[in-house]
């Protein structure tokens, strides 16, 4: 006892005053808040994928857990309402949330679809409320405009902010301050902290450490010796101070591009799979096309029904954003990952090592020409599919995937707002504005 | 010093352009390039002018930023080419898009299709679109979207000095809904629209 509570951490309070807030069961909220049908029933969103995706309190109170297959759930919650995924509305709500936290701080993390992290250092004088009081402020328009709640946690850093709003959930607020730590992570299994994966978890467990208050006590030097720079800034997070800086770039994070998407039923012909890969390069060139970015490196990876991985990496000479390059890596190499013997349900890539089009260098061997041809190809083929929608020009190697829907049979089914159209809206073109659906009275 | 109304209208064209094209202000040697003048202090003079009027800004860092008249989508001052300055350019006002008329808070506003009748009386059809803004407190009289036995509702607020809240329809074939429990108002209706084409 003496150990865990004395001494403090850290004698500040707010040194720096960072938020993290997360969208309480963010996809089954957003259609609960959209169809009263569904108020106080448990939801799970995923259906098209055959996998829960995100469920709601009801839901999760009868046993459904993320990730799970939707037989298992239709088991354990035969009363669950199942619904096909609709990204449309949910990235529209997404961003309507980070621009409500803007409305405090420009500085704002867009950390994924459902959370974010927000700087409010020095706030409380323009905004005349103090930290707590602000981030009550916050959570209460979210809760109100957006028709969900948000769980809120308020720390010095973002680790500590982290574990305050996963602290009370739902609908939380947690405020630590740096000097009131110790007593949040006292239990805190080390596994728990944010930044701590499998690996790292197993490795400070056979060091002696078990809880997150075990790792912040170590002595920096002790830390410094075991591990490396990002389990060093847990700690001195741990310990109160501020380490990770918030990317506060808007939009998605260009740091990695991934095209990743599973396919129903599962396969194991060759061409169909293989062009379900092709697809997704071509889309992942399209977005890196889109912010004018090409990768450097890049990583093919199949899923089997099993749900194992195999793929490949490759770096390349010179960055690219041309699916015809990368589909031929990907052909050369497709035997390395690919065995007749599985049925595979997913196969995506994943581009990394990104910068920006035009910081491309000149070979010595011409094949930067090509590139350049090649360049203005895909140009017109950009063009082509903003006039004419996406996927209405594509590779020959993507003709499986583009002849059949994602998925078929049951799953096939999709959100209800892609079903109907507005007066003037085309299938490609909506409204930017979420509606409310449901029966009507 | 003084420089011309007129004068000054050109300059301000070239600066507009300047901003349109390369999606920054010009630097005040540029503005030199461009306008033809021969000093910075005529430059210097020059934008504070122009921030007078509302063409220009500076931000916090005091660097020069495009302010409303630049930005906004009026058509700027296109008719100096024809040589006379139309009077219509004295009364440059500000212009909104339907898009801000009809929304007050982006963040929470949303659609919703009517399918029933009963707010007819309103000059609410069955088809159109109602957009709603979640987060308001209901004044009497408005319209709001309540939800009524897991569906959806949309009626005029009517609230007595007794405190009792009614739904009122907006069409004589249906009664009031005076709800047993709590009443649950989603939103209010800020706007209707209708497409015809």
């Amino acid at each position: 006892m003496a150990i865990k509570n004395f001494p403090l951490l850290s004698i500040d309070t707010f040194p720096r005053a960072i938020l993290h807030i997360d969208g309480d069961a963010f996809f089954a909220s957003c259609e609960q808040s959209r169809n009263p049908a569904l108020k106080g029933r448990p939801v799970v969103t995923g259906k098209e994928r055959g996998i829960a995706a995100s469920m709601s309190y009801e839901a999760k109170a009868s046993g459904a857990e993320r990730g799970m297959r939707i037989f298992e759930i239709k088991r354990v919650c035969p009363e669950a309402v199942i619904l096909p995924s609709d990204y449309e509305t949910y990235s529209l709500l997404s961003k309507r949330f980070y621009s409500i936290v803007r409305r405090f701080t420009p500085e704002v993390e867009e950390y994924g679809i459902d959370e974010c992290f927000a700087d409010i250092t020095g706030l409380q004088r323009p905004l005349k409320m103090n930290y707590q009081r602000i981030a009550q402020k916050i959570k209460e328009e979210l809760d109100r405009e957006l028709g969900f709640t948000f769980s809120v946690g308020l720390g010095p850093n973002k680790t500590i902010a982290k574990i305050a709003s996963k602290w009370k959930k739902p609908s939380g607020l947690t405020v630590i301050s740096a000097r009131q730590i110790h007593l949040f992570i006292a239990d805190l299994p080390v596994g728990k902290v944010w930044g701590i994966g499998k690996q790292s978890e197993a490795y400070l467990n056979k060091l002696g450490i078990h809880t997150a208050i075990e790792l912040a006590r170590k002595s920096e030097w002790w830390v410094k010796k075991n591990f490396t720079k990002p389990t060093v800034e847990i700690w001195s997070e741990l310990n109160g101070k501020f380490e990770k800086p918030l990317n506060i770039e808007e939009g998605p994070n260009k740091t990695s591009v991934q095209k990743f998407r599973t396919f129903t039923p599962p396969s194991r012909n060759r061409e169909f799979i293989f062009s379900q890969l092709s697809k997704n390069i071509e889309n992942a060139c399209i977005k890196l096309r889109r912010h004018k970015l090409a990768a450097k490196k890049v990583i093919f990876f199949l899923k089997t029904q099993d749900f194992y991985y195999y793929g490949t990496k490759f770096e390349l000479s010179r960055a690219t954003n041309i699916p015809s390059d990368l589909i031929c890596l990907a052909e050369k190499s497709f035997n390395e990952f690919f065995n007749p013997k599985f049925l595979y349900r997913a196969a995506g890539t994943s581009l990394f090592d990104i910068e920006i089009e035009n910081s491309r260098q000149l070979d010595i061997f011409g094949k930067v020409l090509r590139a350049e041809k090649l360049t203005s190809f895909f140009k017109a083929v950009d063009v082509a599919q903003k006039k004419h929608g996406k996927h209405t020009l594509y590779l020959a190697t993507s003709f499986w995937a583009n002849k059949f829907a994602q998925h078929l049979g049951k799953r096939g089914d999709i959100p209800k707002r892609k079903g109907f159209l507005v007066k003037g809206e085309t299938a490609r073109r909506r409204i930017g504005i979420p509606m409310l659906i449901g029966e009507e009275i | 010093m003084k420089i011309k109304k007129k004068t000054s209208y050109q300059y301000i064209k070239k600066i507009a352009d300047f901003y349109h094209k390369y999606q920054r202000l010009p630097s005040y040697r540029e503005i030199l390039t461009i306008t033809g003048l021969r000093s910075t202090n005529t430059a210097h003079y020059l934008v504070n002018k122009l921030i007078q009027r509302n063409y220009l800004k500076r931000d916090a860092l005091g660097k020069l930023t495009p302010a409303k008249k630049i930005l906004g989508n009026i058509k700027l001052l296109g008719t100096i080419e024809a040589g006379f300055p139309s009077p219509a350019e004295e009364e440059l006002i500000d212009t909104m898009t339907l898009d801000e008329y009809l929304i007050n808070n982006r963040e929470a506003t949303f659609m919703l299709k009517v399918s029933g009748d009963s707010m007819i009386e309103a000059g609410i059809m069955p088809g159109d679109m109602v957009l709603v803004e979640r987060g308001l407190t209901p004044k009497n009289g408005d319209i709001v979207i309540a939800e009524v036995d897991g569906a959806w509702t949309i009626k005029f607020f009517k609230k007595y000095p007794n405190g009792k809240v009614e739904l009122i329809p907006g069409n004589k074939k249906y009664k009031p809904i005076s709800p047993r429990e709590e009443l649950k108002i989603a939103a209010v209706a800020t706007a209707v629209i209708r497409k015809y084409i």
